[in-house]
């Protein structure tokens, strides 16, 4: 265990209630709980979007029953689960045209950001080839932008 | 260029709605004007944020957005015709809502925040943990631009009393403030807790923060709370509640899993209380060393240094000497000098073109002008009149006539002031009519008590005027004044306009004691201008009362030019006023102390067959009828002075006063005047003069009237020898010595 703070006698602290432990006759060592390291990772959009719209495109599929109240909340929990058990026949009758919608808007979803990996894609290869084929220019002697390059890291590849 | 503000919820207590409001407190120090936008705004904050779908921002304008749980305002974000921003608060894991509706929400929040990144200028996380998370998802021009505390706002004082009583009792104290949800790990803290009964049988555990009473989670908290002595679940706190709440507490624990930076933890360190906080996320980089933070969650261990941190009094000093210097790094200054470098405004400041002119050009600020009635008014353009040979003059008002309801009556956009040559008035129009009982409501709910900014900021907005169009003329058009003077501190294009120009401003705070004078939003109008030009030596003393480290102050007053030909007889005939009497002149309303003279009067009436008439000149906003009473309406300066050399004596029945106008004015005219002995400013111009009495109920009303008439050609002597010192080449004078200053500093 650390204790981290640049005001306290850490080790000193740690020591002496590690003693106090000890005589309490309590373990002095417990299994660590580390916190992650790291940040959260990216979600990338294109693809979440698409997951979720075709989680939710059938919209006469319900949600989970959830109340934040407490009390009355518990009452209403029931009243929406009986009204689903009951008239989901008739959910399904009002929503089936919202069901074909959402259907083609996850379709449709689906082709465009289709499309705009496969032309990030096309982008990045065409970027790629023309910085490959285009010589670095020489930096101007009156204003060098950034540290001068050797002349062997000048030349292109193709004039070795 | 504006920078306007974009959240998904603005809302008492809520965190990026107090981010947003410190956020535009900064941008305007900075010149920088700038409006709220909501996604949904909280019921009766429509006078501090507007509508989402009212933002229309221009091409050079930058809309920052605060981002954190899913909202729609991302999407609106990517296709607004500006320069965009990102403020990102973080998203809590979904994992630890795993089956709950909230875990779509987080993931979808982060899935936004990637989408985003393209179409992205500048993005500001509130920690470097948040600075990478932004990274990490595509940004690039990240900054990291801390929240900051206002510490004075946690202090003793603050705290409800009410709460204080409640909450004080035996110890250890714990106190954890924050919603309560899986992430925060409040099990963690019950079982903390039950470990300190162990060696504290009396100790006491406080959860502050708002809950879902229907929730699992919750429930199974309570279960388990119920199984031990000395759980409090508080709930969502006011302000002064919450401040009790830390000033109750011996030590702070955060056991949360995810922090993207822990306001409370600041929070904490600002209310003088020992932090104790899991190393999650952003905590560590929020304590930078202060306070204790630890890697795992032994709670026997845990407990036994509670307890430590309680009673080792050398290691609690020791804490919160390092919290004390830990808090400076989240100070308004800090941040604001990290704000500054984010939007590029430290290397571009804004320069001010070298002036070429022979006078310089001075912007007034005040809410009304022109024909208008009011002391503050009317002083502004006694002000414009004189300096008008000496400055070049823009009078940057609005279109309202009524300080009530500030309806625009007046035409919008530049004018001749009709009366001083070469004075241009610029109006601008007023975006929110008042509506005067529920802005008293609301007076009654903040005043006398402490407020966190955004109630005291609503309050502000409430009062009005609300003038977007001044705060935006001062942000594109600012430079172009050599300085500013500024009118009445109470005002809201003072409180808004003032920290935009501070460097160049002198204000005329015309302060007296009120409940507001001590809303901590108030600060940068005492503080940061070039000097405040005060009435009396009375309003110094009352501002160093509550604003101890206030601008250089001086007592410059006004002149007082009694016309050359005085008749009061004129007057009488006019007006057709027969008996002796007592005058007052001014508004004619229930805050100017006008239902207490009303009622003395009537009781002088009914006592004494021979009591004077009470004339009453000016606007009246109420029922005036009375015996003996006339109202004779606004009169012009002729009359007036006419009057006032006719009457027995000048009644000043306000407790409110700066100056008061009036009594000098009744001095000038060699009448002696009847105050209120409620107001300092009164009394001490009536001590100093020698030439009145004052009241503080009807005997002393009574006798004072009496002894007024019986001394009065003694009085009126000692009136005249003192309105001699109240001459306008004085008050010019000292206007432009401290202009002159500004100038000097400008060409240097």
């Amino acid at each position: 265990m650390k204790l981290m703070g640049r005001d306290i006698p850490a080790r000193e602290l740690l020591a002496r209630i590690e003693e106090r432990l000890r005589t309490r006759g309590l373990p002095t060592s417990e299994p660590a709980d580390v916190p992650e390291e790291g940040v959260e990772p990216r979600v990338d959009p294109l693809s979440f979007y698409l997951q979720a719209l075709e989680e939710h495109s059938d919209a006469t599929r319900a949600l989970p029953l959830h109340t934040h109240r407490g009390g009355a909340g518990q009452l209403v929990l029931v009243a929406k689960w009986a009204f689903r058990k009951t008239c989901q026949v008739f959910i399904n009758e009002a929503l089936s045209r919202q069901r074909v919608f959402n259907g083609h808007v996850r379709d449709s979803y689906a082709q465009l950001s289709a499309e705009v990996i496969r032309l990030r894609a096309e982008v990045e290869s065409l970027r790629a080839a023309q910085a490959g084929t285009q010589a670095p220019t020489p930096p101007s002697a009156e204003a060098p932008a950034r540290p001068r390059r050797t002349a062997k890291q000048a030349k292109a590849p193709d004039e070795k | 260029m504006a920078v306007h503000q974009l959240i998904p919820s603005f809302v008492a207590g809520d965190a990026s709605g107090q981010a947003a409001l410190h956020l535009q407190l900064l941008l305007r120090r900075l010149g920088i004007s700038g409006e709220l936008y909501a996604g949904e705004v909280g019921a009766g904050l429509d006078s501090l944020a507007h509508p989402a779908s009212a933002l229309r921002p221009g091409p050079d304008d930058l809309v920052l957005y605060h981002h954190g749980i899913a909202s729609p305002l991302s999407s609106r974000l990517m296709h607004l015709p500006c320069r965009r921003g990102v403020v990102f608060h973080n998203i809590s894991p979904a994992r630890y809502y795993t089956g709950t509706p909230l875990a779509e929400a987080l993931v979808t929040g982060r899935a936004q925040l990637a989408a985003m990144a393209p179409f992205v200028d500048v993005a500001l996380g509130v920690s470097d943990y948040n600075c990478a998370e932004l990274r990490e998802a595509g940004y690039r021009n990240v900054h990291t631009v801390p929240l900051f505390v206002e510490p004075q706002r946690f202090s003793e004082s603050n705290a409800d009393k009410a709460l204080l009583a409640r909450l004080s009792g035996t110890g250890p104290v714990v106190l954890s403030v924050s919603r309560v949800a899986p992430h925060k790990r409040f099990e963690d803290l019950l079982a903390l807790h039950a470990e300190l009964l162990e060696l504290r049988p009396e100790a006491r555990l406080l959860v502050v923060g708002g809950y879902e009473p229907g929730s699992r989670y919750f429930k199974s908290l309570q279960r388990r709370a119920s199984e031990l002595a000395g759980v409090h679940f508080l709930g969502r706190l006011n302000h002064a509640e919450l401040v009790a709440a830390y000033r109750t507490a011996d030590v702070f624990v955060s056991m949360s899993e995810h922090e993207g930076f822990g306001v409370p933890l600041i929070e904490a360190m600002a209310a003088e209380v020992p932090v104790l906080a899991y190393a999650a996320a952003a905590v560590p980089e929020t304590l930078g060393g202060a306070g204790i933070a630890f890697d795992q969650k032994r709670f026997a261990f845990l407990a036994e240094l509670v307890v430590d941190m309680c009673e080792d009094a050398s290691l609690r000093e020791r804490l919160l000497a390092g919290q004390a210097r830990r808090l400076k790094h989240f100070s308004a200054e800090e941040t604001q000098k990290a704000l500054a470098k984010a939007l590029g405004e430290d290397k571009h400041p804004r320069r001010r073109a070298p002036s070429a002119r022979k006078k310089p050009r001075v912007g007034v600020v005040v809410q009304r002008y022109g024909e208008v009635t009011g002391g503050a008014e009317r002083h502004a353009q006694q002000v414009v009149e004189q300096l008008a040979p000496h400055w070049d003059l823009t009078v940057l008002t609005t279109c309202a006539k009524n300080h009530l309801t500030w309806e625009n009556v007046f035409p919008p956009g530049e004018e001749q002031d009709a009366h001083v040559e070469g004075v241009k008035v610029l109006r601008f129009p007023v975006t929110r009519v008042r509506n005067i009982r529920p802005f008293n409501a609301l007076s009654k709910q903040v005043f006398d008590k402490p407020n966190e900014r955004l109630r005291e900021e609503h309050w502000v907005a409430e009062q009005g005027p609300v003038v977007p169009g001044l705060l935006e003329h001062l942000d594109a058009h600012g430079a172009d004044y050599d300085g500013f003077v500024f009118f009445t501190y109470l005002y809201a294009p003072t409180v808004w306009g003032l920290p935009m120009v501070a460097n160049r401003a002198l204000i005329v705070p015309t302060a007296h004691d009120e409940p507001p004078i001590r809303f901590g939003v108030y600060a940068d109008v005492f503080e940061r201008p070039r000097a405040l030009l005060c009435n009396t030596p009375e309003e110094v003393e009352l501002i160093g009362r509550y604003y101890p480290d206030h601008a250089p102050a001086r007592v410059v007053g006004v002149g007082v030019d009694v016309p050359e030909k005085v008749d009061p007889q004129r007057f009488r005939e006019q007006y057709g006023v027969r008996n002796p009497y007592l005058l007052y002149v001014g508004r004619l309303e229930a805050g100017k102390g006008i239902p207490e003279l009303l009622a003395h009067h009537r009781e002088l009436r009914a006592r004494f067959h021979d009591a004077p008439d009470l004339v009453l000149a000016g606007e009246a906003h109420m029922d005036l009828r009375g015996e003996g009473v006339r109202h004779v309406g606004r009169i012009g300066e002729q009359d007036k002075y006419d009057a006032l050399a006719g009457a027995l004596a000048v009644a000043v029945p306000s407790r409110f006063e700066s100056l008061s106008l009036l009594t000098l004015e009744a001095f000038a005219s060699g009448t002696p005047v009847l105050v209120n002995g409620h107001s300092e400013v009164l009394v001490g111009q009536v001590e100093r003069s020698r030439a009145g009495r004052t009241y503080t109920d009807l005997e002393s009303f009574i006798s004072g009237l009496r002894e007024v008439g019986e001394q009065r050609a003694v009085l009126s002597r000692r009136a005249k020898t003192y309105a001699a010192k109240y001459t306008w080449p004085r008050v010019v004078d000292a206007y432009r010595e401290e202009m002159d200053r500004i100038l000097r500093e400008k060409s240097r």
